[in-house]
């Protein structure tokens, strides 16, 4: 039961990164490495915030600001001075693994006895115990989810959803899509950058190492949310990316608590998970293949 | 003056080789003109139109689009008076979003804000514009672009080109893609579009009998070149046989004519 609870707590605390990754790599179609600098971005933002002593809620209100703009400068590279996509998410990337160690003055910031915007929120909603933590993160879960449902179904939001389509189109009715990949990237890396926020507040301290993975994991999650609910719109798939998080936490815990016994450590989580997106990402052509087709 | 093009070059470097694909056009096209474009491959019929829209920049000369120069706008903020119809009909619509959330991104033009897209209002409209295609498409809003057949999808992008009715509308090959009588459904709708609001047009074409049926100017390039333009009257006399002679007399090949001048068989 706690490691379910557990499972139910992560996954949406990591999901709205899976969310994040879900506009860039699945709205844009944009496959956007920064969200591993932009993460820990926001970890090390809100933990060294919080540690001069602000108010938990306004210091990961900064951290998604922050992310916002790390996002926003990914998509400048890569629109406004042509660079490949890919490398200028690693850039953006590398230069925020300097900063973020800049932010907290050293590589790891404990946060034990410091207030956590989701404890804060559990004492003020006066919540039940083993369940609180979980009921505040689907609280917010959810909130970011509708509000991107929301977006996604206004002009501006059907613009970006078109742009990772058919740029031509977007600009054919007088839209700059160098713009709305900009935008859209900042509100990606933001999402990324809030949830690096509570996840230091939860974990009870921020590491410039966190990042590592971000992109496969937001990636696990999408993929394997979108495996079990095959979306047709973007309510679902919103759903989905927060669902496959929640799964792809699970997993993780699981392992962690029973892979010793098949001779698993920690160390192996990121191959584990790495070879999960791989297994995802080859099934069409293996489908493909197995029917006969040649691709 | 809808459009003023004047002494347009445009020079490619292919490697060490260089490209004269228009070479000094000047070209004016009144409010209400039809205008078909015919030449042969290469003759800078694309380029022109790209020239135009604002995705390719002229190497001299200037473009003027109702009496403003435009030559350094790029292709977005153009937009906002041109509608353009491409010959591959994937390029003109989204294919994963919605028939109605395709047509209702073309009801305007320029940057978007933070109101909902589709109103009751709104569908309705849009259910309206697409009954006038005549195709059956006005009970098929909710569903995705890419369900739709060729020639449905290229007659939804001409209806889309022209909703927030441009001030030119510049088609390029745009029913070579399809099959006859799709084309020929398409080239039906596209006239009775472009009659309804009085749109300007531009319709770059390779099928002699589409360019001397339609519109009511007829232009003919040759080696980046306007080497004959005529008008409603003069248009209205002519036959394939006489413009096959107007193409020989302009010093078109042979060969090159045998390719202008056959019939569309699903597109290059």
């Amino acid at each position: 039961m706690a490691l379910f609870i557990h499972a139910v707590e992560q996954g949406l605390i990591y999901g709205l990164m899976a969310l994040g990754v879900y506009v860039s790599f699945r709205v844009l179609a944009f496959p956007d490495l920064s969200v591993d600098g932009t993460f820990p971005l926001g970890a090390a933002a809100a933990a060294a915030l919080i540690a001069s002593g602000w108010n938990p809620f306004l210091a990961s209100l900064v951290a998604l600001g922050v992310g916002a703009v790390a996002g926003a400068f990914t998509g400048v590279l890569a629109t406004k001075f042509r660079i490949q996509g890919l490398l200028a998410g690693v850039l953006t990337m590398i230069m925020l693994y300097s900063i973020n160690l800049r932010i907290m003055g050293r590589p790891n910031l404990p946060l034990l006895g410091r207030p956590s915007a989701l404890a804060l929120a559990v004492g003020t909603l006066h919540l039940p115990r083993p369940w609180g933590t979980a009921v505040v993160a689907a609280l917010l879960a959810l909130g970011f989810k509708l509000l991107l449902d929301l977006f996604f179904h206004t002009e501006l939001g059907t613009a970006m959803r078109a742009t990772g389509d058919n740029p031509d189109m977007v600009r054919a009715f007088g839209m700059n899509p160098e713009t709305l990949v900009i935008l859209g990237l900042a509100l990606s890396n933001g999402l990324v950058a809030l949830s690096g926020a509570l996840a230091a507040q939860y974990s009870g301290f921020a590491d410039v190492g966190m990042g590592v993975g971000t992109i496969v994991a937001g990636l696990a999650s999408v993929i394997v949310g979108e495996m079990l609910l095959r979306p047709g719109s973007v309510i679902w798939a919103t759903a989905a990316a927060l669902v496959g998080s929640c799964l792809y936490r699970g997993a993780i815990l699981v392992a962690l608590r029973y892979g010793g016994a098949l001779g698993f450590t920690a160390s192996d989580l990121k191959l584990l998970t790495a070879l999960v997106v791989l297994g995802a990402l080859m099934a069409p052509a293996l489908r493909a293949r197995l029917k006969g087709e040649t691709a | 003056m809808i459009l003023e093009l004047s002494g347009i070059s445009k020079t490619f470097a292919l490697g060490a080789e260089r490209v004269e694909a228009l070479r000094g056009v000047d070209l004016a096209l009144e409010e209400g003109e039809f205008a078909a474009v015919i030449g042969s491959n290469g003759a800078g019929k694309s380029t022109l139109l790209n020239v135009i829209a604002g995705t390719c920049r002229p190497s001299r000369g200037k473009v003027l689009i109702g009496g403003r120069d435009v030559t350094r706008w790029p292709a977005h903020r153009r937009a906002r008076w041109i509608g353009r119809v491409f010959q591959d009909p994937l390029r003109g619509t989204a294919a994963h979003m919605s028939l109605a959330e395709n047509l209702a991104l073309a009801l305007r033009k320029g940057p978007r804000g933070l109101f909902p897209l589709l109103s009751r209002a709104r569908r309705r409209h849009l259910e309206e514009a697409l009954a006038r295609l005549g195709m059956g498409l006005e009970g098929r809003l909710r569903e995705r672009v890419d369900h739709l057949s060729g020639g449905e999808r290229q007659a939804v992008t001409v209806l889309m080109a022209t909703l927030a009715r441009p001030k030119l509308l510049l088609l390029d090959e745009h029913t070579a893609a399809l099959d006859p009588a799709n084309a020929e459904v398409v080239l039906e709708v596209t006239e009775r579009l472009v009659a309804q609001d009085g749109i300007t047009t531009l319709m770059v074409t390779h099928r002699m009998d589409q360019a001397l049926r339609t519109g009511n100017r007829l232009i003919m390039m040759h080696k980046g070149q306007i080497r004959l333009d005529l008008g409603e009257e003069e248009k209205g006399r002519l036959t394939v046989d006489d413009l096959v002679s107007l193409f020989r007399r302009a010093g078109v090949a042979d060969d090159e004519l045998l390719l202008a001048g056959a019939p569309a068989n699903g597109g290059k």
